[in-house]
């Protein structure tokens, strides 16, 4: 199974493609930095996506994010992981257990600072700082850019006054599929900018003969 | 929903893409953004991005995107104001409303600190100064029953007042009424005379009337003189007239 890691990293290198196989899993057995660097940014990400709608304080985000991937490195070093394909459906159970800890302990997660045996992945960047808040901005704009005024008054009474989405829908005269499509196609702008940008760039990184692994889709 | 089952679906390519197409028919990754998915469904779908690269790379991007916008629509509602659509309002209380947004608020205040600065320093102190000093009225002599103008024309300026130093004959009747006409022959104003004293001897026939400033035009003006009775009857004892003038200088004397 491969997976893209569809942002650049958060120093700025694109780390392509990766494969959740057992070479990916002994490299982060073995403390490999880039692909430890790749596996926090990208299930970072997904954690940070999936607490959200969960947990109010980004506090309480980042210790339940630190700590499933934390136990998710204890687990490897035991060798409790033994399909690499399963290894995102294995996070994801992690981060459950982690989230319901924190929803009976009703406070912030104790720290694992003081555990030398701990090997914490490099601190993964979230969505927001995948990719430069510059690049992000100018690509966002330019969707939002080609909406409509009143599809913008829609999201923006969404997603930035959260107002209840029925009264929305009924102010603007549309129904509930009509904001679904609108999300979808804004989304998909987006991710085709962004995925014509990620084009130029390998382009250019081959021009420059960086050796990049390149993969075929799974 | 169809249950996206357990981890290791992608291993399993047949069941794995069916579970995808699903997914995307059903557009779960907007549902999931928008909050719309139930805990089972949310969960489900999670299990499911968490093993599906393309549907976590459709969240993440929808994700970025969503959280960027915010940023991006908040700035625009900053900028424009509109948050919301704005109820209607009356024409008028809008234009009312309007007077105190600042743009127009603002300049408008300047003017009338200006207006009401020029007023205590200049205008008043000169109008009080104006008020205390030792002055000679305009004044105009009118002798009622004679015919014609009398005398030079009263010269004051713009809305200035004036003295009226009238001399009504012996008629005999206790009580008078002076009433002012304009050029047009418009009344102005009346005024009742005073009951000169019983004793006084010789009985006093002169009286100087105040006429207060006001927007007057230049012209004859003619003062009419009634009689009261005791019974209250009042019949025209005699007429007099001036003549107005206006002069631009400012100086204060007549």
């Amino acid at each position: 199974m491969l997976h893209l890691l569809p942002f650049p990293g958060p120093r700025g290198k694109s780390l392509q493609f990766h494969s959740f196989d057992q070479s990916y899993l002994d490299r982060l057995r073995a403390g490999d930095f880039r692909a430890q660097e790749h596996f926090g940014a990208y299930f970072g990400a997904l954690i940070q996506i999936k607490l959200r709608s969960r947990v109010n304080s980004p506090e309480a985000i980042e210790d339940i994010r630190q700590e499933t991937l934390a136990r998710f490195f204890v687990a490897l070093r035991e060798g409790r992981i033994l399909q690499p394909e399963s290894m995102g459906s294995f996070v994801n159970s992690i981060c459950n257990h982690v989230l319901l800890e924190h929803y009976r302990a009703g406070t912030r997660l104790e720290s694992l600072d003081d555990d030398p045996q701990r090997d914490f992945p490099a601190k993964g960047a979230d969505v927001l700082t995948l990719l430069s808040a510059k690049e992000t901005e100018k690509k966002v704009r330019e969707v939002l850019n080609q909406l409509s005024e009143r599809d913008r008054r829609v999201l923006r009474e969404v997603f930035f006054e959260e107002r209840d989405k029925d009264e929305v829908c009924r102010n603007f005269g549309v129904d509930r599929d009509y904001l679904r499509v609108l999300l979808h196609r804004a989304k998909q702008s987006f991710k085709s900018l962004y995925l014509k940008d990620k084009d130029k760039k390998k382009d250019k990184n081959k021009t420059l003969g960086d050796d990049a692994p390149e993969a075929t889709s799974a | 929903m169809k249950r996206l089952g357990a981890s290791g679906h992608y291993t399993e390519g047949g069941i794995a893409a069916m579970d995808h197409e699903l997914v995307a028919r059903q557009g779960m990754t907007e549902r999931y953004l928008l909050g719309e998915l139930d805990a089972d469904a949310r969960h489900e779908f999670e299990e499911h991005f968490f093993d599906c690269s393309e549907c976590a790379l459709d969240v993440r991007a929808g994700a970025l995107f969503v959280e960027q916008s915010k940023v991006l629509l908040a700035d625009e509602s900053r900028t424009t104001g509109a948050s919301r659509p704005a109820p209607a309002r009356p024409s008028w209380l809008a234009a009312l409303l309007g007077m105190f947004k600042p743009a127009f608020a603002v300049p408008v205040m300047a003017v009338l600190l200006a207006v009401i600065g020029y007023q205590n320093l200049v205008t008043y102190p000169q109008l009080k100064l104006a008020l205390n000093s030792p002055r000679v009225p305009p004044f105009a002599l009118v002798n009622i029953g004679s015919y014609g103008a009398s005398g030079q024309p009263l010269s004051i300026r713009p809305g200035e007042g004036f003295l009226l130093f009238t001399r009504i004959p012996p008629d005999g009747y206790p009580r008078h009424v002076a009433e002012l006409y304009n050029p047009a022959g418009k009344l102005e104003w009346s005024l009742a005379i005073p009951l000169s004293a019983p004793d006084t001897s010789p009985r006093q026939d002169q009286f100087p009337l105040q006429v207060p400033g006001a927007q007057r035009e230049a012209g004859i003006y003619t003062l009419v003189v009634r009689g009261l009775t005791a019974a209250g009857e009042s019949k025209e004892v005699g007429r007099g007239s001036f003549e107005l003038q206006f002069r631009n200088d400012t100086n204060q004397g007549n």
